[in-house]
């Protein structure tokens, strides 16, 4: 392999000598779906309504989402070990049930919560043990085993509450002994006063994390130095001075001269550490110089097209937020338009078939079976919630989205494309990316008429824009690895992980202690996700989970005892079931009957949202918990965007299509390279 | 070579289910070193012979000695223990898990730390890859999952994972049958070179193009009876073809 094309790893020469780069790896991890889907999502929202975001509405829908992310936990669970728990979701009422009913009425005053709860942890895991027992004594799918506990719970948690209370609500626990304590541990609320240092851990925590991502990237895709440039080291750290002296200045000074300034101070430290490092550690690349491809043009075409698309949509409406938009369009217009947008990808496909041959046809008619349905449904729902849209910020916000997204698509392929041929190109599209997107944070910056939105997206993009530089600058000037190196691969592995965690620790405080208050259900949903994770991918458990769902009989005939794990994963969810009872009804005092009727489905779309194989064998717990936060984010910004509320339900099916085949299509990319 | 005492030895062993005749005075020996093949063509006993070899059945008749002392296996686990390895035709294998969870699937190394057992995971990637390199595999990448390797790469890992947990008799069902021929080819340099690590390889096969260039002994079973058992030297392709179909019976 030559020189020339070493900037993309190619497929040329022995197979087995292909490198996977830190990037097509990161893609195969279940997660990556729900991950982009959930920073997608949350920003959406948080552009288009003020009331989204806010540290008190953050903390409150955390609060709220949390039982149902605890459960997603679990319910991946056992999803990877291939079985559904139908029964999860009224397990949480029974247990909250039980509870209260032997709190208030099996004895004159009551029975201590330190009997009642144990009690409703011993009735789950019974439950759960006879779910497991049942699915491997008959052989039955779990759907209907559990279906059928599902109604028999259901059922009890009726009568008992309706007999011995007379009410299907069961409430003012709190007199029961114990109730403190537990009010305390599970469903407990703590001020924090001071905010400072949350905001410190987070700022730090979100620099390193970027840095060591960088760093650890970096070490993966390069070829290592010979010899260690100090001069290109000394600059590096200058970079560095300058990056924390623009941070610590944007800190102290108010006035809007000081902060552009040391913001522009800060950026360029940042960019010029990044790339003076790049040069003090990894091989550079001989210059080649070329002209650019027709298709990196026609990119660099369409992404200044999306930019000035985004720049200009701020000014395409006047300010006022009030104004409800569309209103001149009848009901039965909409409707219309919403069908013909629907019937759109099916005039487009049908045509495309007549035109056709022959074979052309058979593989059309494939390729329509499998993606008509959801052609329709997802264009459909783009369309009635473009209706739902109701505010002049909100249009702004999907314009802005979608043209801005465009745009950095384009660039992206402009460069690539570029890259095969001219580094001087390369580093060309670099710098015009960079340009066009500080253009456009500008542009909105003086024009929007949301402050947070405004303030929000100026980072974001300035941020961006600085990143992009960079990275161009160190992947135009250096050579890229195409072979493994186990030392540096490992080197790399460990900071891009270190980077994972200090990031989630930082996003976690932030999280946690969002509005001052730290809660415990939102810790609880931390702390399980956790466990579940580190259970699952780095214990011999999680390996015969692994297994048990993957290929049963193969786990069996290596000596896991399946049955047992399957019995253990069943119990587990039962048990989630109970302590997410209990944490409720320590919350708010009371249970409803009802509670938790078809919440099961929400856990399991937020587990497949999470990238889980419905089939079992694959999948992971984080990715779980980020489908329950993307759930609970639509749940809570659909409202906030002043959208009709019963939207959610379009825009969540929307979703979970959406999340399942981009995790398809991306593991099935992924694995292509190998 | 065949002064070496085997390492298993069947003697007249038979098999009932009910008024079912499966299997009828069956006799061979394994010995370390030596791939010992087990034809026949469909339904002549194979699969009762090596699930009685792996403990799964008890024989009905006969006697089944491992170094030489009679043993009587109640589960395949206390086989496992001996030292008989059984890879079966769908391998054990989870498709979507990587080539080394698969490795250590069921028998995970573990380090201890503090009160939490961690599974090793860098040991267990560097073994694998050992492991498999020293029967001649390379894998690409050792994480890949096990369901995006070829038919044959998928049987070597099998066949690696028994050699390194302590087989000393490897029972291979079928492992070519579902193979082309150069993956078969490469499979069948698998298989010897785990006799040459010194393990007694069972081999069982329909196909005796797979079978003659690799056996050291070859026992031939049609209808549920032993046809015969024959040394390498006095057997030719044509024989073995003549004596698989039951056409012509052993002289």
């Amino acid at each position: 392999m030559s020189e020339v094309d070493g900037l993309t790893p190619t497929k040329t020469g022995d197979e087995r000598i292909t490198y996977r780069g830190p990037i097509k790896r990161l893609l195969v991890s279940p997660e990556i779906g729900a991950l982009i889907g959930a920073v997608v999502v949350w920003a959406f929202f948080w552009g288009n309504g003020d009331k989204f975001g806010t540290a008190g509405s953050t903390a409150n829908f955390l609060d709220v989402a949390a039982p149902l992310g605890i459960m997603a936990v679990t319910v991946a669970l056992l999803m990877i070990g291939g079985e559904f728990d139908l029964s999860a979701g009224v397990m949480t009422g029974a247990s909250g049930v039980t509870i209260a009913l032997m709190a208030k009425y099996f004895t004159d005053g009551g029975i201590s919560l330190w009997i009642c709860i144990p009690a409703a942890f011993l009735l789950a895991g019974c439950v759960g043990w006879w779910n497991g027992f049942l699915v491997n004594r008959t052989g039955l799918p779990s759907f209907i085993v559990t279906l059928g506990s599902f109604f028999v719970i259901k059922g009890a948690n009726l009568v008992f509450s309706k007999r011995i209370n007379s009410l299907v609500n069961v409430s003012d626990v709190d007199k029961a002994h114990g109730y403190g304590f537990f009010k305390a541990v599970l469903g407990g609320e703590n001020k924090f006063g001071d905010m400072k240092y949350r905001d410190v851990i987070f700022l730090v925590g979100g620099l390193l994390f970027a840095a060591l991502m960088i760093l650890g990237f970096m070490e993966q895709a390069l070829v290592r130095r010979a010899q260690r440039s100090n001069t290109h080291f000394l600059l590096a750290l200058v970079g560095v001075a300058a990056a924390i002296f623009g941070v610590l200045t944007l800190h102290r000074t108010d006035s809007v001269n000081g902060n552009t300034l040391a913001g522009v101070v800060g950026l360029i430290g940042t960019v010029v550490a990044i790339v003076f490092y790049a040069r003090a550690r990894f091989d550079s690349r001989e210059k080649v110089v070329g002209s650019l491809p027709v298709a990196s043009k026609k990119f660099l075409g369409l992404g200044l097209l999306g930019v000035l698309v985004a720049s200009f949509s701020g000014q395409l409406f006047d300010r006022n937020e009030e104004r409800v938009m569309l209103q001149w369009m009848p009901l039965w217009m909409r409707f219309v338009v919403a069908i013909a947008a629907g019937a759109l990808p099916l005039v487009i496909t049908i045509r495309s078939f007549m035109r056709g041959d022959v074979e052309r046809r058979g593989r059309v008619i494939a390729s329509l079976i499998v993606r008509l349905p959801i052609i329709c449904l997802v264009s459909l729902t783009g369309i009635v919630s473009l209706f739902q849209l109701t505010t002049v910020q909100a249009v702004r916000a999907v314009l802005i989205t979608v043209a801005g997204v465009g745009a950095a698509t384009c660039f992206y392929q402009a460069r690539r494309a570029a890259g095969k041929s001219s580094t001087k190109w390369f580093i060309n599209i670099g710098v015009l990316m960079t340009v066009a997107f500080v253009f456009v944070a500008f542009t909105l910056r003086a024009d929007s008429s949301a402050p947070r939105f405004r303030g929000g997206i100026f980072t974001s993009l300035l941020l961006a824009s600085a990143l992009a530089l960079a990275t161009t600058l160190v992947e135009a000037s250096h050579r890229s690895r195409t072979k493994a190196d186990e030392a540096a691969d490992q080197l790399g592995r460990r900071m891009v992980l270190l980077g994972v965690v200090i990031g989630a620790i930082a996003l976690s405080v932030r999280l946690l202690l969002s509005d001052g208050v730290f809660r415990m259900s939102v810790f609880w949903w931390m702390f399980f996700t956790a466990v579940g994770a580190f259970v699952l991918t780095k214990t011999k458990y999680g390996n015969w989970i692994f297994a048990v769902g993957g290929n049963k009989d193969a786990a069996r005939a290596t000596g896991v005892p399946a049955d047992k794990v399957k019995t253990a994963l069943f119990m587990a969810t039962s048990l989630m079931g109970a302590f997410v009872g209990a944490m409720i009804l320590m919350r708010l005092n009371s249970v409803q009957a009802q509670q938790g009727d078809g919440q099961e489905f929400e856990y399991i779309i937020a587990a497949v949202v999470g990238g889980n194989l419905m089939t079992g064998g694959y999948g992971s717990v984080v990715g779980a918990s980020l489908g329950a936060l993307i759930m609970a984010v639509s749940k809570n910004g659909i409202p906030a965007a002043q959208w009709n509320q019963d939207g959610r339900f379009i825009f969540l099916g929307a979703v979970l299509l959406v999340a399942v085949l981009v995790n398809n299509y991306v593991r099935k990319k992924a694995n292509e390279q190998r | 070579m065949s002064e070496k005492s085997p390492l298993l030895e069947l003697e007249n062993v038979s098999k009932d289910f009910g008024n079912v005749r499966a299997l009828q005075n069956v006799s061979t020996k394994v010995v370390a070193g030596q791939v010992t093949c087990v034809l026949g063509d469909n339904g002549a006993g194979k699969s009762t012979f090596i699930k009685i070899i792996s403990g799964l059945h008890k024989p009905s008749g006969g006697k089944y000695k491992f170094e030489g002392h009679e043993v009587a296996f109640e589960s395949p686990r206390e086989a496992r223990a001996l030292g008989i390895a059984t890879v079966y035709q769908d391998l054990a294998m989870a498709p979507l898990m990587s080539v080394w969870r698969n490795f250590f699937l069921g028998s995970e190394p573990v380090r201890r730390f503090g009160p939490i057992n961690l599974l090793d995971t860098k040991f267990a990637r560097k073994t694998a890859k050992e492991e498999m390199a020293k029967l001649g595999i390379d894998v690409r990448d050792i994480d890949q999952p096990v369901g995006t390797l070829s038919g044959g790469e998928r049987q070597s890992v099998a066949i690696a994972r028994a050699v390194y947990f302590g087989a000393r008799v490897l029972i291979l069902d079928e492992p070519t049958s579902a193979l082309g021929v150069r993956q078969s080819d490469l499979v069948l340099g698998y298989v010897r070179a785990a006799a040459a690590r010194d393990l007694g390889v069972i081999l069982i096969t329909h196909n005796p193009q797979h079978a003659l260039p690799v056996g050291d002994r070859f026992l031939i079973l049609n209808r549920g009876q032993s046809v015969g058992q024959f040394e390498k030297a006095d057997l030719s392709y044509e024989r073995l073809i003549e004596l698989m179909s039951g056409r012509v019976h052993a002289a």
